[in-house]
């Protein structure tokens, strides 16, 4: 083994061995400059939130109900509205994208017509531009259905707009459990339910906490889906059939529409960026959790 | 059952039962629900007026909707919404079929860069920098710098306010950028040394008050300001309105008659409009 290597070395010549590392470090940094550039433009814009609105971001800015068309007072009806939307997108959106994903990656064959069909009508819908939604929304669900511009449109509406990322981010989340896992459960006489309950699932935990991650992700930052649908009502809402102003909207609103609203909309900006990292670590953390439970009492 | 899932099938059972139970509420409660919907121009000032109205009057709900002037109006016709808010000029269709009820008045004036030399370009001196035969600010006598045209999307109400008070067409216009709301304007021009767009008065006063470096341009010999609006001198202005599809009656003429009355005037200043007085 000892000989090989030095006779391995000695069959390139000195020059054509930093050539040979050369490309490596040059990649090395790339990889680095490319990493630093994104951790860098985050944080840029973090500090820029908190630099212009930090200011304005106190425990009573968090409770109180704006204002003076927002400029004023605070987000507290519109934080509610928000989680309330939230709430209606993933009650109905979770369910059906993971069980869809179940269908896609344990119940048929790879190649399957009816499952490429479905794959690709997926992945056309993750493309279409939000705002197509919204008009969807509006038209079905606010319009045909008789919901009007309510918290109740907005969630449904918001939640046939992230199904697709939902679906596919847990497709691949289950298909990435080793194929040992199934046959070692069949072998041991498991039947599909139990592997799926107690195996399956568990260990593909994190594909699907970042599934619903992502779903939230661009649940929260959307404007243009719920300006028709869920409304802009700033009130606080006392039922999901009314209308509710998302983090989102409210931002859009101050910094569109409303002279002098600029200082609350950084503000609520950096509200929804410390939301979205809060959610994002807490469902890491869920998600890892369950999976040891799971798995070492399975 | 595990955990995770009985927890999704408890918040969806919570959201339907919290759904038929308001449904039914709303039905048999005694509140009366006005839904307005619209301009976003016009949407911020009359969701305040809503608010003082609610406060002022039991019984009476008011759902302020953004989005449009034509989505007002389409709504309005539809029966979706009880009034439209409207910041353009209505069609001649629409005047027949809608009835409106002027609000306030709102300036359009010209804005530049705050180190533009340029103080007061003529009536055709805009004409030419808006249909692209002037495109450099050394043709009015400053230091060489190409113009930066801003102008509005299709459909905004300001660029048809525009495009009328210069006689220009739509397609006559020749501009570097084109941009949606009040604010994105002033932001672009603050930006660009070279750039000249046209925006709400009391947007642009706002801004320059507060220290953004733009400059309002007098039009006709009239320093834009929102005094000169109110006084009347001032010659690019439009009237922001509300429409309903049949004469008013019972909450919502109340409504409309509140949002015209001088106690909402300090509302509508504190928005940049000019009530209306007469």
């Amino acid at each position: 083994m000892h000989d090989q290597a030095i006779s391995w070395h000695a069959a390139w010549p000195a020059p054509r061995l930093s050539a040979r590392r050369n490309p490596d470090r040059f990649i090395a940094i790339t990889a680095w400059l490319g990493a630093i550039a994104v951790t860098t433009v985050f944080f840029w814009i973090v500090v820029d939130l908190i630099r212009l609105g930090g200011a304005q971001l106190t425990p009573a800015f968090i409770t109180n109900a704006p204002t003076s068309a927002g400029r004023a007072g605070g987000i507290g009806s519109v934080l509610v509205s928000t989680a309330l939307i939230l709430g209606v997108c993933l009650a109905v959106s979770a369910p059906l994208g993971i069980a869809t994903a179940i269908l896609l990656a344990e119940f048929t064959r790879e190649g399957n017509r009816y499952c490429t069909a479905i794959r690709r009508s997926l992945d056309t819908l993750a493309g279409v531009p939000s705002i197509v939604f919204g008009l969807f929304g509006y038209a079905f669900f606010c319009v045909y259905l008789r919901m009007g511009f309510s918290i109740l449109s907005g969630g449904l509406t918001l939640a046939c707009m992230v199904l697709p990322i939902l679906t596919r981010t847990a497709e691949q989340g289950l298909r990435s459990v080793p194929d040992e896992y199934r046959y070692a459960a069949a072998a041991v006489g498991m039947t599909r339910t139990q592997t799926l309950r107690q195996l399956l699932l568990p260990a593909a935990m994190p594909g699907l906490v970042a599934g619903v991650v992502l779903g939230v992700g661009r649940a929260l930052a959307e404007t243009a889906a719920l300006l028709y649908t869920s409304g802009y009502a700033d009130r606080m809402p006392s039922s999901l059939a009314d209308s509710g102003r998302s983090l989102s909207i409210h931002i859009y609103d101050l910094a569109m529409n409303v002279p002098g609203g600029e200082p609350n909309a950084y503000a609520t900006a950096l509200v929804l960026v410390g939301l979205l990292i809060a959610i994002n670590a807490t469902a890491v953390w869920l998600g890892e959790r369950w999976t040891h439970r799971k798995l070492s009492t399975a | 059952m595990s955990k995770p899932w009985a927890a999704f099938i408890v918040v969806l059972s919570f959201a339907l039962v919290g759904a038929g139970c308001s449904e039914s509420s709303a039905e048999a409660g005694a509140t009366h629900r006005i839904v307005i919907t619209g301009s976003s121009t016009l949407a911020p000032m009359i969701a305040e007026i809503a608010k003082r109205f609610e406060r002022d009057h039991d019984g009476v709900r008011i759902d302020v909707q953004a989005g449009g002037s034509t989505r007002g109006i389409t709504d309005v016709r539809s029966g979706l919404a009880d009034i439209g808010m409207v910041s353009r000029q209505l069609g001649a269709e629409e005047r027949a079929a809608l009835h409106s009820h002027p609000i306030a008045i709102d300036g359009i004036c010209l804005i530049t860069h705050r180190d533009n030399p340029v103080a007061a370009p003529t009536h055709d001196q805009i004409i030419a920098i808006y249909s692209g035969r002037v495109t450099n600010w050394q043709s009015l006598g400053a230091p060489p710098r190409p113009i930066t045209v801003v102008n509005k999307a299709q459909g905004r109400s300001t660029l048809e306010v525009f495009l009328k008070h210069f006689a220009l067409r739509s397609d006559q216009i020749q501009a570097s950028v084109i941009i949606g709301g009040n604010q994105q304007a002033i932001k672009t021009v603050a930006g660009n040394p070279g750039a000249i767009g046209y925006v709400s008065v009391g947007s642009a006063q706002y801004a320059a008050e507060q220290g953004t470096p733009i400059k309002l341009l007098p039009m006709g010999g009239v320093p834009a300001s929102v005094r000169a609006v109110a006084e009347g001198d001032y010659p690019l202005s439009r009237t922001l309105i509300v429409v309903t599809a049949h004469p008013s009656t019972g909450w919502t003429e109340r409504l409309i008659d509140y949002a015209q009355s001088p106690r909402v005037h300090d509302l509508i200043s504190e928005h940049y409009f000019v009530p209306i007085t007469d």
